[in-house]
């Protein structure tokens, strides 16, 4: 299946979807270990995701896909959010908490 | 290793900016950009404007990571400042 294609499945299949290097357990870069933090921080313990460095053709295409050349990336509901600092930034001003609101585990 | 003034003239070629400043140790970079172009834009859309002007540099790996706060000339004055 095209990159592309692939990725749209991901974020429709999935209400939260992280692009990172590694995976939630261990992460290879500083900025998606921050991502995952801050996701467990705002209760959502459980979400998809996809580690980019196990797949070039991947890690090309969510570049290309959110017109966004860095990882990682989130996205809720199928939609972009952003990267590493959209993330803390939302979080420290609440937004993010309330975003996720409903997808927070109990 | 790459110098923070270096990326501060890519950005500013790029984009109009009102007051930019960078920090890095080499590899890791943060950036303060205050720019009028961002008004009536989302984060998304400011960081993905400042991310055209350095596309080539992230493609290449010559620039691995930029962390940035991205303000309007109004949020920049109404940001306290340390110090």
């Amino acid at each position: 299946m095209e990159a592309k294609e692939q990725i749209r499945q991901t974020i429709t299949n999935h209400p939260v979807v992280l692009f990172m290097k590694g995976n939630p357990q261990a992460p290879q870069c500083g900025f998606s270990a921050t991502a995952v933090q801050i996701l467990k921080a705002c209760g959502v313990n459980t979400f998809a995701s996809v580690d980019v460095l196990a797949d070039p053709d991947i890690r090309q295409g969510i570049k290309d896909f959110s017109n966004w050349p860095t990882v990682p990336q989130l996205y809720v509901k199928g939609e972009f959010v952003g990267g590493c600092d959209i993330m803390k930034e939302m979080y420290q001003a609440g937004e993010l908490q309330k975003q996720l609101e409903d997808l927070a585990s109990a | 290793m790459l110098d923070p003034k270096e990326i501060e003239t890519w950005i500013a070629q790029g984009l109009a900016c009102e007051h930019i400043a960078i920090e890095g140790d080499g590899q890791h970079f943060a950036a303060l950009i205050v720019s009028r172009e961002f008004a009536g834009m989302n984060r998304v859309k400011r960081q993905q404007r400042v991310y055209q002007t350095v596309r080539g540099k992230l493609d290449s790996g010559e620039l691995h990571a930029l962390s940035m706060q991205t303000l309007t000339p109004e949020e920049w004055q109404e940001k306290p400042r340390d110090g």
